[in-house]
């Protein structure tokens, strides 16, 4: 690719740092959460208390249907939610990655294979399909995770494979090749360094789609009802009435820490990919 | 957008961002906790002649004959021989009266003579003698009347005789749940599976079904004009399916329907306090007859030692899942199983909250922790860990269960599955425990007493049959031999006393069932298979005077 | 030729998983057939299965699958109580109005707003058009709904509470549909809106854009002259996707809407077993992906001729 010398847009580095501070420090904030979240949640998420108790100083959001302090559910909560998205991202950035980094250094047939693969995965019927494997395995939030992240890797897969199409034609992988690395070594040591920066962004965004995904199946009751997450929140507070009541602590809290964790996430991703924009001179 | 690029510039530019934000927050909250406003729909609900019902089961297609949900309905438009009454008894609704052989093999249906079809035809023994033998050779559910009846014929009195394979003593029962289907349409229908009408399906009951429009998920009935029994007091009935059941509460509470009927359902008890403020609703309170319980698998070990059931029940805090669960709509149920709205209720002990019994019974009876990780091993010396196999309505009860073994010392894994992997499962017996409820119809299917749930030598989508013990076989086919008052009683009771000693499920809870209605309307009367949605019903209940 | 080979190829994958999938899952379409409190004889079982062929080999219900599929014959429904094409063809119709008017919306304003964004400075107006649409992207489309509906419909009271319409008149309609087709529309305008912003602003930085500069265009004119039909590349994969996707992916407004559309069918399907009609909307849902996705290849050509070279 050329890169020209571009004219940078004016004063815009400073907010877009400023931007991408934002959501460091929310995606730490959730981070700690999860992570602390017995020292942090003022109570055991699993102990009862009185049921439907708007928030007050001891229960800040309230209780639940079964007297669950609703902001220890939260904290508690962010712990799954942050495991399946980052799980499934994980998994779907690791398939996604292998499959483009040898499509595209092998080229021919091995890249012909591999994108036909991609492309029926890309076309399968995406949430039928979840739908019917968290309800034909046991739904517990790993195999929610497993399922996402095993089909959520096209899009990585096709990135990375044209990437990598470019770089590996590019004069130090050619040397290498001249030099006689293996392949494993080139594509690993050469190549690889290379594709990490749009790959990060696209794992960012493959978190953000799991955790939606993990939501929107637990709203239709397919998700772990044994483990307390964001998703599994909302939709206990919708079938035990937290909508019709307008126990708007219950429900609004987890969809919003649902919406601020993508939301930095997101973001991350979006200011990677341009500081590596940046970096290629495109502003 | 352009409002919002007004706002923006209005506003500023740096702190626009978390001012948007907070104003969105700060709109959203009172109305999230403002009351509904009287808007869209209402205006079409005036007129006080047309009851509207609403419902949540997931009506499938337009068949009345073989879509569950519709053959509900239908009844209304199609009525059974039978019907039960207000106080649970059966008595005759087409046929007006029957005459039953001694030895139950020869019933005797003498059928109501003015009775029309919506089209105007005569409603005649042949109809009925022609919907017998279509629902026996045709519908998947009736495979129990293949082997028992055996021929249907029509007597010189124009009564309908069917004349059985083996004794029958409760086919009355069993007729209070098929619809009749007139002849003169249905003779030409072969493939009944294959079969919908969406337009006006001809019935003889006081409202016929007008329309079944599922895109717009209403199935509209009007009067039948040819009717000659007592007038009914609205003009049209309207059933309007609703695929999320808070969308039905806010629905009622708005007006735009004017009751809540599911078939063997309460309407929400979360939703109650919110339709309870709503000062144009009255409500009918009525203990079921069916029941959610805890069910067995007593083929496998602990759960066939009687001694670990006994402890189980005592692990069970009832009152917090009445609390929790029901809301306080329940009742603390009785060893015996069954609910006092049950014929020949016999009062058995209460089950009863109190761990350190179960734990002593535990403890006794050999299971105890000898490894001292805090989980009781089981009499092969491995740890006890129990599959809850549930469905997602149940999640919240599983959760509690799971907590009380726990404190007992007993480790559970709940499995939570859709209906048909629970239907599945359950038949291959891959469970511990299940959560499980009965209905009104299933409480008296079988030789009724709820033996139809348990008895292992039939089976079902939604019973255990986990029963195989000769004493409980035995007292079914007695329940089954007979009609005479005296000994059905006797036999009812020994049912009630073998739950009671045996404990082959344990109850959770008796439930209260509320339906909300529309105080513009009055005369509400229920029965205890069908609640609200029944004939009588529909003729007595008027428009309210103002 | 190649390519089409490859698109042949994965639509015989993928009509195959079809297959499969149902029934690999516990249970059977008999299973849940009646409801709860019915008895179904083991004799009334064995002859509803073997309606169905489901007593054979699976690998010969499989051939006898191939066969139906050539033929376009879907069979008919045990839950449903019609023939599948039917069925679908009475959903697919509400379907897809309420995802056509989403899909055109969605795409429309998404990619315009975002274009224009991406050209323009960087300044409040863009700002804030940005992170409107960056929150919706981020909240999950099921949450959306529910809140709206709560909103507008029960607050409010302004709009009908479920279903495609009540009267039939076109404002009737209109009402019914606004709700939905509003969310829809938002959450895809969203995505497009950042991808065609994304993808304005990596067009901005290259050259050729200077050299038309330097032609002395007008601003707006490079931006849809050149700099839009570019950019508006892996937008096309996309929507190709959507029309394929969108008819599942409305399920979740169908079910808070109460809309009986396709989502729902496919999740009552779903639920009940019902294999026929599991296989028939997969098999639409697989033809309509792979045939948009050909049609999007074709554009791409027309569009890029670069592309066309390449391949």
């Amino acid at each position: 690719m050329k890169k020209p010398a571009l004219p940078r847009q004016n004063g815009s580095a400073q907010k877009k740092s400023l931007s991408s501070l934002l959501a460091v420090v929310l995606f730490l904030v959730f981070f700690i959460l999860a992570l602390c979240a017995n020292i942090i949640a003022p109570h055991d998420p699993w102990e009862r208390f009185d049921p439907y108790l708007p928030p007050s100083v001891e229960h800040w959001l309230g209780t639940n249907d079964l007297g669950h302090d609703i902001l220890s559910e939260l904290i508690y909560g962010s712990r799954v939610s942050l495991l399946v998205g980052l799980g499934a991202a994980v998994l779907a950035t690791a398939i996604g990655l292998c499959v483009g980094l040898f499509a595209g250094y092998y080229k021919g047939v091995t890249d012909e294979i591999l994108m036909g693969i991609t492309d029926v995965f890309l076309m399968i019927p995406r949430i039928p399909l979840i739908i019917l494997l968290a309800a034909f395995l046991k739904p517990s939030f790993w195999i929610i995770a497993l399922v996402i992240g095993f089909l959520w890797w096209t899009s990585t897969a096709r990135v990375v494979r044209s990437k990598s199409l470019q770089v590996s034609e590019m004069n130090f992988v050619l040397s290498s090749k001249c030099l006689g690395f293996s392949d494993k070594h080139i594509i690993f040591t050469d190549i690889f360094p290379n594709i990490i920066q749009i790959v990060i962004p696209k794992f960012m965004l493959t978190v953000a789609a799991a955790m939606i995904t993990e939501a929107s199946l637990s709203f239709l009751g397919l998700g772990d009802p044994s483990m307390k997450s964001w998703g599994m929140m909302i939709n206990f507070a919708f079938t035990k009435g937290g909508l019709i009541n307008a126990l708007w602590w219950w429900f609004i809290p987890p969809g919003l820490c649902i919406m601020f964790f993508v939301y930095s996430v997101v973001l991350l991703g979006y200011s990677l990919e341009e500081k590596e924009q940046a970096v290629l001179g495109i502003s | 957008m352009r409002f919002l690029n007004q706002a923006s510039q209005i506003l500023g530019k740096k702190p626009f961002k978390k001012i948007f934000i907070l104003i969105c927050l700060l709109i959203l909250i009172p109305i999230l906790r403002s009351g509904p406003r009287v808007g869209y729909g209402i205006a079409k609900n005036q007129n006080n002649r047309i009851l509207r019902i609403g419902t949540s089961g997931r009506v499938r297609s337009a068949n009345i004959f073989l879509d569950s949900y519709i053959s509900v309905f239908a009844q209304l438009s199609n009525p059974s021989l039978m019907k039960m009454t207000p106080d649970g008894r059966i008595v005759g609704q087409i046929a007006k009266d029957i005459h039953i052989s001694s030895d139950y093999m020869r019933w005797e249906f003498h059928i109501q003579e003015d009775l029309y079809w919506s089209d105007g035809e005569l409603v005649t023994p042949e109809d009925v003698k022609f919907t017998i033998e279509y629902i026996r050779d045709r519908s998947p559910v009736a495979g129990w009347m293949k082997d028992t009846i055996d021929t249907v014929s029509i007597s010189d009195e124009k009564a309908v005789i069917l004349q059985l394979k083996r004794p029958y003593t409760r086919l009355d029962v069993e007729m209070a749940t098929h619809r009749l289907l007139p002849k003169h349409i249905w003779q030409s229908i072969d493939t009944p599976m294959q079969y919908t009408n969406p337009g006006e399906n001809v019935g003889c009951g006081p409202f016929f079904i007008q329309k079944i429009d599922l895109n717009r998920g209403v199935i509209l009935f009007a009067q039948n004009p040819f009717w000659k029994g007592p007038k009914p007091k609205i003009d049209a009935i309207e059933v309007h399916i609703y695929q999320n059941i808070d969308v039905l509460s806010l629905a009622l509470d708005k007006g735009e329907i004017d009751v809540f009927y599911n078939y063997a359902s309460s309407y929400p008890y979360q939703n109650l306090k919110k339709i309870r403020a709503n000062s144009r609703f009255d409500f009918i309170e009525k203990l079921s007859t069916g029941l959610i319980f805890l069910g067995l698998n007593l083929g496998k070990a602990p759960m066939s030692d009687l001694r670990f059931r006994e402890a189980l029940s005592f692990a069970i805090d009832y009152g917090e899942i009445i609390k929790l669960d029901s809301l306080g709509y329940g009742k603390i149920p009785n060893r015996g199983f069954l609910p006092p709205t049950i014929e020949h209720y016999k009062d058995t002990t209460p089950l009863e909250y109190n761990p350190e019994k179960a734990k002593q019974i535990l403890d006794d009876s050999g299971y105890g922790d000898h490894n001292g990780d805090g989980i009781r091993e089981g009499h092969d010396g491995k740890n006890l860990a129990l599959t809850l196999l549930v469905r997602p309505v149940h999640a919240r009860l599983a959760e509690l269960i799971q907590d009380y073994l726990r404190s007992v010392g007993v480790k559970t894994t709940t499995k939570s599955v859709d209906t048909s992997t629970w239907i599945n499962l359950k038949d291959r017996y891959r469970y511990d425990l299940t959560i499980a409820r009965t209905t009104p119809w299933g409480m008296i299917m079988h030789a009724g007493w709820a033996t139809g749930y348990f008895d292992s030598r039939r089976t079902g989508e939604g019973v255990l049959h986990n029963i195989d013990d000769p004493k409980f076989f035995k007292l079914c086919d007695d329940l089954l031999s007979t009609r005479n008052k005296e000994k059905l009683r006797d036999f009812a009771f020994q049912v009630q006393d073998y739950y009671n000693g045996q404990l082959p499920a344990i109850p959770l809870y008796w439930n209260v069932f509320v339906t909300p209605f529309h105080t513009k309307f009055q005369g509400w009367l229920t029965n205890p298979l069908y609640g609200i949605f029944n004939i009588d019903n529909f003729l007595n209940i008027e428009p309210a005077q103002k | 030729m190649k390519k089409i080979a490859r698109y042949l190829l994965a639509l015989f994958i993928i009509i195959s998983i079809n297959f499969f999938i149902p029934r690999l899952m516990p249970g059977d379409p008999i299973t849940n057939l009646m409801g709860e409190d019915y008895i179904v004889s083991q004799e009334s079982i064995d002859a509803l299965k073997a309606e169905l062929g489901l007593d054979k080999p699976l690998l010969v219900q499989y051939v006898t699958y191939w066969g139906d599929v050539i033929r376009l014959d879907l069979g008919h429904s045990f839950h449903f109580h019609t023939e599948v094409s039917q069925i679908i063809a009475s959903k697919l119709f509400w379907t897809t109005a309420l995802v056509g008017l989403s899909i055109l919306f969605g795409t429309l304003f998404g990619a315009i707003l975002g274009a224009l964004s991406g050209w323009g400075k960087n300044d409040p107006k863009n700002k804030t058009l940005t992170t409107f649409f960056l929150w919706i992207y981020c909240t999950p489309p099921f949450f959306l709904s529910l809140v709206v509906l709560y909103v507008f419909a029960f607050k409010i009271g302004i709009f009908p509470l479920r279903g495609f319409y009540e009267t039939g008149t076109f404002t009737d309609i209109a009402k019914h549909f606004f709700l939905p087709v509003l969310v829809l529309s938002l959450s895809l305008a969203s995505r497009n809106y950042m991808i065609m912003r994304g993808s304005i602003i990596q067009e901005k930085g290259k050259l050729y854009i200077l050299y038309a500069r330097a032609k002395g265009l007008l601003n707006r004119g490079i931006l849809f002259r050149h700099a839009f039909k570019n950019a508006s590349l892996p937008l096309i994969t996309l929507v190709a996707l959507d029309i394929g996707f969108i008819i599942s992916g409305a399920l979740f407004v169908e079910i808070v809407f109460s809309m009986n559309g396709m989502g729902t069918l496919i999740f009552d399907a779903l639920l009940a077993r019902d294999y026929p009609v599991l296989q028939g909307i997969f098999l639409i849902i697989t033809i309509m992906v792979v045939v948009a996705n050909f049609l999007a290849d074709i554009v791409y050509g027309i569009i890029d001729p670069r592309v066309r070279e390449q391949r």
